[in-house]
């Protein structure tokens, strides 16, 4: 009986697949305990079937899609299928990956008051409790304010406040910290063990294990068909899997070396001057205002070089792409080799210029993973059929998709979306990139071998390649030139440490 | 009062009679004069920016005018014979048809039309969508299921905008079609559309929420006296209005 209640899930022989002819099991006979009261981490290769175990443990899944063959799932020694969604939040709340498609109202105080009324708090104990969950996590900030207007930051806070606010006695989070940037990560890191302190226990799942360990109980990895390959990691036996998850390719080695060296300076790409970004709704309610982006920031962007641009979500980095792309209006200047960018007809800019989004089920123009590489060859002159579907392949095989070549871009994991993303436009052989966050949801060896493939191209095809990214040790590895937008400004940090930046 | 306060569903029952009873009038002058009332109402009862208001008044007046050279030149049973037409035709065209009833007819129609555009914009613009749907759930029964569908889906669609927004640039870097209305366009946003709804009705019934079970309410939307007074005010106007200005 003591073992019931100190488990908090129990998963036995758990077999499901998304289509019930389908041949491929995401989940293959998987069985695994997890205890009540830890903060437990669950990491693998990407594609492995994490996210779907968290939406089967939690029961949205076989619910809203998918098939679950044979198996049996407990929370907290009660059947995860005979409870209704109202029992499952007593016991388990899941936050996902997107913070855009997690709410329904308007404002954190409405989706909160959203929350207990679904759980049947009584009217009038509804704003005590928000305001003391708010300022006990110290969101109250947030609470009135349109969430449609937060940063991708604020909103994972804002939600992560709501589950609290539930007071279920497990939180389920799916790779909570996608779009976010890394002092908004440590914040929430900061709310999560302020949570746990109260009783409340996590399960997460994450590829950036160094945030999480200082505060896990315990690592599990997870392998092919979320089968489990270790458990047991911790802090303190952290070292002694070190080299173990390494050869995973799990683990972020711990160390800022420069992988490349290239300090000359050669040609002006794509040049900003006194770039002015300014976002606000159209027509404008009383006491509204307009809200700076950029004010006058300068940079450039040189030819054949890697650049990376760091700085807080909704800080503006993304609509500093949209502005390059002719999507957003700007006052100031921007230079693409000599030319005004005004000057250049769209055309011509989208012949020379390729993106990927932040989210990449945006940029999908096939049904087929294989005809979307085709789709960005085509742009290739003087390709034959052949050529083009060879290409395809050995390009698939390089990025570790050719067992899905026949799959939806849709059916493939986030992870796998963005890595086909990033290759459909290296395919289509532009000369500058513009990359929104490529290496979010990829394990270590797959980011490694999207940023030697880059840096190959860069350097072999004379491209010039602009990467937005939350992962600054990433971005000092790999980039030739930093920049991080504060305040407003594009602030040249090449080659400084951190302690270093924080003095200038 | 501000019109932002009248309870939405006690408005929308209201305006709706206004518009049914407005259907069965032929009179210019009431329908101008609703027309204005609505006009005066928004500047004088209500939080809304002119831009906006002049903004819908844009189509709505190019509708009207095309509804009033629609009725003027090509409606049916004008008064005069096209023969007693023929027989003047030094008179400008547009003289020789401002003489037929048309006139009459197409002014009827362009202002009926700014009359519900009018009553339209009150309504559209007045009223907060959390507070209607909240009020439709209580006044008129509406299922949560529905209703907390609905502002799901509402409150989404500043963040579909800007997906579009870039599925389009997406289509276009590739040099394919990026057109709004393209099929490829279209089947991408339905796709990720059918996406969107699933991972928000997850993360909403991870919330505990679902459509069948009792729940509680943070705030009930109720009908006060003055909503109901404000209503019979309206309608009784413009019963009033039919008859001092005869039909």
């Amino acid at each position: 009986m003591k073992q019931k209640t100190e488990e908090m899930l129990h998963l036995r022989d758990v077999v499901f697949r998304y289509h019930p002819k389908g041949k491929r099991n995401i989940l293959d006979h998987v069985s695994l305990d997890i205890a009540d009261h830890t903060i437990t981490v669950i990491t693998g290769s990407s594609g492995c079937g994490k996210s779907t175990m968290a939406a089967v443990s939690a029961g949205l899944y076989p619910e809203n899609g998918g098939y679950l063959e044979s198996g049996e799932i407990t929370l907290y020694g009660r059947s995860v299928r005979e409870m209704n969604p109202q029992e499952r939040a007593s016991v388990m709340t899941v936050m996902f990956q997107n913070p855009d498609l997690q709410f329904c109202m308007q404002t954190l105080r409405n989706e909160m008051e959203f929350c207990l009324e679904n759980i049947c708090v009584p009217a009038e104990e509804m704003d005590q409790r928000i305001k003391n969950t708010a300022e006990e996590l110290g969101v109250a900030y947030l609470l009135d304010r349109r969430l449609s207007t937060l940063s991708g930051g604020e909103k994972q806070k804002a939600n992560l406040a709501c589950l609290f606010l539930m007071k279920s006695r497990c939180i389920l989070l799916d790779e909570p910290f996608a779009n976010i940037d890394e002092d908004a990560a440590w914040e929430m890191v900061d709310m999560i063990k302020k949570m746990h302190d109260t009783g409340t226990s996590f399960l997460v799942i994450d590829h950036r294990l160094e945030y999480w360990i200082p505060v896990a109980d315990e690592i599990i990895v997870l392998g092919k068909g979320g089968k489990l390959i270790k458990s047991g990691i911790n802090k303190d036996n952290f070292r002694e899997y070190s080299s173990f998850l390494r050869e995973n390719g799990l683990f972020y080695p711990n160390e800022d070396r420069k992988v490349h060296e290239n300090t000359e300076m050669t040609r002006p790409m794509i040049t900003l001057k006194n770039l002015t970004i300014t976002v606000g709704e159209k027509w404008k309610k009383k006491g509204q205002s307009e809200q700076m982006l950029t004010d006058m920031a300068d940079a450039v962007f040189e030819k054949k070089r890697i650049s990376a641009v760091l700085g807080p979500s909704g800080s503006g980095k993304t609509t500093m792409f949209q502005a390059i792309l002719k999507q957003h209006a700007y006052t100031g200047e921007i230079l693409i080799g000599d030319t005004p960018l005004h000057k250049i007809r769209r055309g011509k800019l989208y012949s020379e210029v390729g993106i990927v989004f932040q989210n990449p089920a945006d940029q999908f123009v096939t049904q087929n993973v294989l005809e979307e590489v085709e789709a960005s060859l085509r742009q290739r002159k003087g390709l034959s059929k052949e050529e083009k579907s060879s290409i395809a392949k050995e390009l698939l095989e390089e990025y570790g998709l050719s067992g899905y070549r026949n799959y939806s871009p849709y059916m493939l994991s986030q992870g796998q979306q963005r890595r086909l993303a990033v290759l459909s436009v290296l395919a289509s052989g532009k000369k500058i990139l513009l990359l929104d966050e490529p290496t979010y949801g990829q394990d270590y060896s797959t980011t490694i071998s999207i940023m030697e493939h880059l840096r190959r191209k860069v350097e072999h095809e004379c491209m010039t390649v602009i990467l937005i990214t939350h992962d600054s040790r990433l971005a000092k590895q790999y980039a030739d030139k930093v920049y991080r937008l504060k305040d407003k400004k594009l602030v040249d940090i090449t080659g400084l440490s951190d302690e270093d930046e924080v003095k200038t | 009062m501000k019109l932002e306060k009248w309870n939405p569903s006690v408005k929308m029952v209201t305006i709706l009679i206004c518009v049914l009873i407005l259907s069965f009038q032929y009179n210019t002058v009431l329908n101008t004069t609703v027309f204005a009332v609505m006009l005066l109402s928004l500047f004088f009862f209500s939080e809304v920016n002119p831009g906006k208001v002049a903004a819908l008044l844009v189509p709505a007046g190019f509708a009207a005018l095309g509804l009033f050279v629609m009725g003027l030149y090509y409606a049916k049973g004008s008064s005069i014979p096209v023969k007693a037409m023929a027989d003047v035709d030094m008179m400008p065209y547009m003289v020789r048809a401002a003489l037929s009833t048309n006139l009459h007819t197409a002014l009827q129609l362009a202002t009926r039309l700014l009359a519900y555009a009018g009553m339209g914009i009150v309504f559209a613009l007045t009223t907060d969508g959390e507070y209607f749907v909240r009020s439709l759930m209580h006044q008129c029964h509406l299922p949560p299921k529905f209703a907390y569908g609905i502002l799901a889906a509402f409150y989404l669609m500043p963040f579909m905008a800007r997906e579009l927004k870039n599925v389009q640039l997406s289509f276009r870097v590739r040099n394919m079609c990026g057109n709004a209305l393209h099929p490829n366009v279209l089947f991408t946003m339905l796709v990720n559309s059918v996406r969107w709804s699933e991972s928000e009705a997850m993360a909403m019934e991870s919330k505990g929420f679902c459509g069948a079970a009792k729940r509680t309410y943070c705030e009930i939307p109720e009908i006060h006296p003055a909503d109901v007074i404000i209503a019979v005010l309206c309608i009784g106007s413009m019963v009033a209005g039919i008859f001092i200005l005869g039909s």
